[in-house]
């Protein structure tokens, strides 16, 4: 099987700045493939390559196995939902899903229906008379993904597309996107910085740091099997024990992980320290300890008892939740 | 079947676009190439023979256009006669942009800070209707109100004020027999005609002063007066400047209200005009236009340094 | 701080808008007067009758028609240039950009008796005899930046976005041109050249170096004021020429009103 997006040796740097270096990337068809990373990591540059809207310096692109250096964006049948959704606010929400259709040449008629059909896929049946500027920031994101799905692209691209909604509105487009993936089976390339969208969405996930890819894999590999530092960081708030706090604790000389949930108060224990501060999460309590000079982060179930700030607590930890990582 | 990823150009069209999106630089050049083409060609290229015909003289004898180089004509400018009419011409430019600055100062304040919805869209329109409308009509406007038997001789008539138009008139120097008759009169008019262009950029650069700031201001401890000085005047200097240059600008260039109102006494712009006109010396014509260039480029060098350009 | 002007503020406010406006009202009044030889305030008596007697002068039509001519020629021109020179400096960064935006404001930052007279001096080098084409080569310069302006500020709101979104859906750069910029631009490129045609519909200083023996309404008005023959006529003319700009104007502002680029920001 070909793959739907292959990045090969792709670099795109603007002057001394790089923001993609030397990236290899296999993006597998009907995948759902989250490209994760901080602003500024490259993460957007990425989409953009595909889109056709940057130009790699150097290295190669290949959609469905077609080197795509000397195709513009039109005729790449790619399409994109943008980050501020870039509706044309001169047309209605009807013309706005219909205008790939019209360019192509598509009649009226046939190219209203299937419009239609479009929004009431993503539940906007009735809206296509109303102009963006009516519609609020989650419809108006549904108006973004008909009109580019309407194209029936072979790539949809996804820029950050939630990244404008109020947290409830959020979930249910999580849940929704997945689903239609699912159902139209189209593979969905989506850009965010925000890890739990990352994880609850993507079968698999590229995290960038500085124009790079520092770890490629499912969600539960890269949430379980950090690779680097910045990834442990990065993706779940994982805490970095340095390679002398992981010796102390029976691991080796090299930098580990430890999640938060992975350790417990006790009577007796590894770890240690005073407690420095103490956060409630709703669902339990998140309690800093300090041991060595070292901040460790543990999460406490609702029911379990929680300590006061400035005494002392002890934590232990099953020794295979101990994540060693490759870096030095 | 699925579609294929790459789709075929299917015309001329993507054709072109294609070509455009390899290389960003041509469509860049073909955009740009018929308006440079134009200002170059036509405007540079007249400023140049502008410039040229400058260093040639005129014979005192025949009246006729030497066409060779020299620095005579430049001279000329120098003659007391000729220096008069610069300086003349300098000191109202000055006059008038002091005098916009002030009547305009309050006109965009209150507009930037205090006017809101309907107010602030009859300020706007308030200020952009003179700025727009006919400039002879403005010019005639002021004929009409200077004149002898006009409604300021009559206003001052009715309010029995007629002693303060008389001692303005009496004024050695800028007084003179009537209003339409005096350097009073042209200051007047000038002042007039170009203040919406210090209204216009002073408004907008007031109105990139975060009221914020002003808070912030009032918050540390500093009164009106000192809010005004140290952040609001420091904040709009580039909006003033910005129409200062206009107003400077078209005092120095304009010979058309000098000639309709005033004394008989010449500015650059007049001598320009009947120097190429009626007098034949096309070279000191352009050595006397030569003048305002240079004021000007110095002046916008300096006004490019206070960041006026923002406020364009 | 922001709820109450001081009274001496609004005062001055409200002064200085009487000022800019106070002067114009009283050519509509002139316009009526009975008075035919001197502009004396109050005038005696008001009358309609001068408005019959512009009307029947012969010598005031072919410069209004000159002064049409010129200005939609001139605005046409503009029209084209403006927004292809808009187009080049809105998207992108190139060496010498900032010396192109002091190309385009330089025929309006200069004193336009500048313009007039190197025109002429050009003119008479190259031994281009005078003619409205010669008239049109300086109205469409000073007009550029008109549509510029306008045109320019536009752009930088489209941002990129919807452009890219239009290629993104297949549309190639003429379909986008015709789709999604136009329409977008529309407006602005309308009260740009609303403007234009207001302003070179009145302009007098370069026309009177590139206009040879024609004559243009302003001219034609210019003359009048230098060596009147007939004032309540003048006054007539000086108020159709004043209601002639006003439309335009008020036209360009209800087109462009509301956004950052309000019509008319940079005469």
């Amino acid at each position: 099987m070909t793959s739907a997006v292959e990045f090969q040796a792709v670099s795109r740097h603007f002057g001394a700045t790089k923001a993609v270096d030397a990236v290899d990337l296999t993006i597998a068809e009907g995948a759902f493939f989250a490209m994760l990373g901080p602003s500024g990591s490259g993460k957007t540059t990425c989409l953009r390559l595909i889109s056709g809207f940057e130009k790699p310096t150097s290295g190669q692109i290949r959609i469905f196995g077609e080197d795509v250096s000397a195709v513009p964006p039109h005729l790449r049948h790619v399409n994109t939902v943008f980050q501020d959704y870039a509706l044309f606010p001169h047309m209605n929400v009807r013309d706005n899903v219909a205008y790939g259709l019209m360019v192509k040449g598509m009649a009226r008629t046939p190219r209203y229906a299937k419009a239609e059909d479009m929004l009431a896929l993503v539940h906007l049946d009735g809206y296509g008379d109303r102009k963006p500027a009516q519609l609020s920031g989650g419809q108006r994101q549904r108006v973004a993904l008909a009109r580019a799905l309407v194209n029936e692209p072979r790539v949809l691209l996804l820029d950050e597309p939630l990244g404008a909604l109020d947290l409830k509105l959020r979930e249910a487009m999580q849940d929704e996107l997945k689903s239609l993936q699912k159902r139209l089976g189209i593979t969905f390339v989506f850009v965010t910085h925000d890890q739990s969208e990352a994880l609850s969405m993507a079968d698999s996930l590229a995290v960038f740091n500085n124009g790079r890819i520092a770890q490629i894999g499912t969600p539960t590999d890269i949430y379980a099997h950090p690779k680097t530092r910045f990834v442990a960081d990065f993706v779940g708030s994982s805490n970095v024990l340095p390679p002398a706090l992981t010796q102390s604790l029976g691991g080796p000389t090299k930098w580990s992980s430890l999640r938060p949930e992975a350790l417990h108060p006790a009577p007796f224990g590894p770890i240690t320290g005073t407690v420095t501060a103490l956060r409630y999460l709703g669902a339990g309590h998140r309690v800093t300890v300090t041991t060595q000079g070292q901040d460790i982060a543990a999460h406490l179930p609702s029911g379990t008892a929680t300590p006061q700030v400035g005494s002392q607590m002890t934590l232990t930890f099953d020794p295979a939740a101990l994540h060693v990582m490759d870096e030095a | 079947m699925t579609a294929p990823a790459i789709i075929p150009p299917r015309g001329l069209a993507d054709r072109l676009t294609t070509l455009f999106w390899r290389h960003p630089r041509l469509l860049l050049s073909l955009l740009i190439a018929p308006p440079l083409l134009w200002l170059g060609v036509v405007y540079l290229g007249s400023l140049a023979a502008l410039l040229l015909q400058s260093f040639y003289s005129i014979d005192e004898f025949s009246g006729l256009i030497v066409h060779e180089f020299t620095l005579k004509t430049y001279g000329e400018l120098l003659r007391p006669s000729n220096a008069d009419v610069i300086l003349r011409t300098l000191g109202m430019a000055i006059a008038v942009t002091i005098a916009s600055a002030f009547i305009a100062f309050p006109i965009a304040y209150f507009a930037a800070r205090y006017a809101k919805g309907r107010w602030k869209a009859a300020f706007y329109l308030g200020i952009m209707l003179p700025l727009w409308s006919s400039y002879l009509v403005k010019v005639y406007a002021w004929k009409l109100i200077l004149a002898k038997e006009g409604i300021l001789t009559w206003a001052t008539e009715a309010t029995h004020t007629s002693w303060l138009l008389n001692a303005a008139l009496s004024l050695p120097g800028v007084g003179g027999n009537s209003l339409s008759t005096s350097y009073i009169g042209t200051f007047l008019t000038f002042t007039y005609v170009w203040l919406p262009f210090m209204i216009l950029p002073m408004q907008a650069s007031l109105e990139r002063v975060p009221n914020s700031m002003l808070e912030a201001a009032a918050d540390l401890g500093a009164t009106a007066r000192q809010t005004f000085r140290t952040v609001v005047l420091p904040l709009a200097m580039p909006g003033i400047v910005a129409g200062s240059i206009f107003t400077f600008s078209l005092t120095l260039g304009d010979y058309i209200i000098p000639q309709i109102i005033g004394t008989s006494a010449s500015f650059i712009g007049m001598a320009v005009y009947q120097l190429q006109g009626t007098a034949g010396n096309i070279p000191l014509a352009a050595a006397f236009a030569v003048v305002p260039i240079v004021i000007m480029l110095i002046y916008l060098s300096l006004a490019k340094r206070a960041g006026a350009f923002d406020a364009l | 701080m922001r709820s109450e002007a001081s009274l001496g503020l609004k005062i001055a406010a409200i002064a200085g808008l009487l000022f800019l406006h106070l002067p114009i009202l009283l050519i509509f009044l002139y316009a009526f007067t009975t008075e035919e030889r001197s502009f004396t305030f109050p005038p005696p008596g008001l009358t309609t009758e001068w408005f019959a007697v512009a009307w029947n002068r012969p010598d005031i039509w072919p410069p209004l028609y000159l002064s049409l001519q010129v200005a939609a020629l001139s605005t046409v021109l503009a029209l084209i240039l403006g927004t292809l020179v808009a187009a080049a400096m809105a998207g992108t960064r190139f060496f010498g950009r900032d010396q192109v935006s002091l190309l385009i404001i330089l025929p309006i930052a200069l004193p336009g008796v500048i313009t007039g007279i190197s025109m002429r001096s050009a003119f008479s080098i190259m031994d281009i005899p005078f003619s409205t084409l010669t008239i049109v080569l300086g109205h469409a310069t000073f007009c550029i930046v008109i549509v510029y302006n306008n045109a320019v500020a536009r752009f930088r709101r489209l941002s990129g976005g919807i452009l890219e979104a239009s290629a993104d859906l297949g549309a190639n750069s003429f379909q986008t041109f015709r789709f999604v910029l136009l329409p977008n631009l529309g407006s602005a490129l309308l009260a740009g050249g609303m403007l234009a045609f207001a302003l070179s519909f009145d302009e007098v200083i370069v026309t009177t170096f590139t206009a040879g023996q024609q004559s243009t309404l302003p001219i034609w008005m210019l003359e009048e004021l230098v060596r009147p023959r007939q004032r309540p006529v003048t006054n007539v003319v000086a108020m159709v020429v004043f209601i002639a700009t006003f439309i335009p104007i008020l036209i360009a502002y209800y087109l462009t009103r509301g956004g950052s680029e309000t019509a008319g920001g940079g005469k």
